[in-house]
């Protein structure tokens, strides 16, 4: 039998994005407080499986275009890019860089290198994560 | 495009109760973030991304105010000019646009660029009726209007 997911669907719009946003500052606060790009790619994933629970396969291929095998790759890429980086400037493989810099609206920002290695995880995680997802739940 | 508004607004309100700092910075980051997302997910809703049409809307005020500078010269050239060789006349505009505010928003900019001024809408909504102050050609003033206001108006409420 056929049911209406109609309060599924309608509840996974808005929530959705609660998601996702909660996972973006899990992703931030990972330097000082518990979080990180795993637990943050997890929750991205998370949000991403809600959305294939409520609609089907071929909606949210729709909906995101993306290939996750990619996902992964660029992920990777970011990690190992910023571990290379630190040889360009004469240091051991993985050193980061990191200092404080005042920007124009949003004030005195502690940027480090480290953000983005976490991004690639975060990458990886999400790519990795919806790649077994979309394999197991596929027919063909 | 309201509710993506409404959408981004509410994330924006979200992250500033998830970092815990009231300060309009956290709501900026948030609504930033926010942006991001509904950008992402571009694709869920109905409409199309809302900053899109801000854009347009952006790009219908600048079109605006260069035409009315440009118009307010070509009026004080006629109205400077020695000879009282100018040709008014009125002529039919037909429109595309279908809505009611679109009309509106239409025929307003073309009274408020001097030089053309709206007298009637037909009951079918389908044609303005134009004086212009000056027209060689009435299917070139026409086509000026139809390539600029009426394109821009379309723009936005695509």
């Amino acid at each position: 039998m056929k049911t209406n997911d109609l309060i599924l669907q309608t509840a996974t719009k808005i929530v959705l994005f609660i998601i996702v946003l909660f996972s973006i500052y899990i992703f931030f606060a990972g330097h000082y407080t518990p979080g990180g790009g795993f637990v943050g790619g997890l929750l991205t994933a998370g949000a991403i499986i809600l959305l294939l629970l409520a609609f089907d396969m071929k909606t949210v291929a729709k909906i995101l275009p993306i290939n996750y095998m990619t996902m992964t790759a660029v992920g990777l890429l970011f990690a190992i890019g910023t571990a290379a980086g630190a040889l360009l400037f004469n240091v051991p493989f993985l050193t980061h860089a990191f200092g404080d810099v005042h920007l124009p609206i949003l004030g005195e920002m502690a940027l480090h290198t480290a953000t983005i290695f976490d991004l690639g995880v975060f990458l990886v995680v999400v790519g990795v994560t919806m790649t077994i997802i979309q394999t197991i739940g596929g027919d063909e | 495009m309201a509710f993506q508004i409404l959408l981004n607004m509410f994330l924006g309100f979200t992250w500033m109760f998830l970092t815990a700092s009231y300060e309009p910075i956290a709501f900026l980051k948030g609504y930033f973030f926010g942006l991001l997302i509904i950008f992402a997910f571009r694709r869920f809703f109905p409409s199309r991304f809302y900053l899109l049409r801000v854009f347009a809307i952006i790009s219908l005020i600048l079109l605006f105010l260069k035409e009315l500078v440009l118009s307010n010269v070509a009026v004080v050239k006629s109205v400077l000019k020695p000879k009282l060789d100018m040709k008014p006349g009125i002529f039919a505009l037909p429109t595309v646009l279908e809505r009611d505010w679109e009309i509106t928003t239409l025929a307003n900019l073309i009274t408020l660029t001097p030089g053309t001024l709206v007298i009637d809408v037909s009951d079918d909504k389908k044609i303005l009726y134009v004086h212009a102050m000056d027209i060689e050609d009435a299917n070139e003033a026409i086509d000026s209007i139809k390539n600029t206001f009426e394109k821009a108006i379309l723009e936005v409420s695509k």
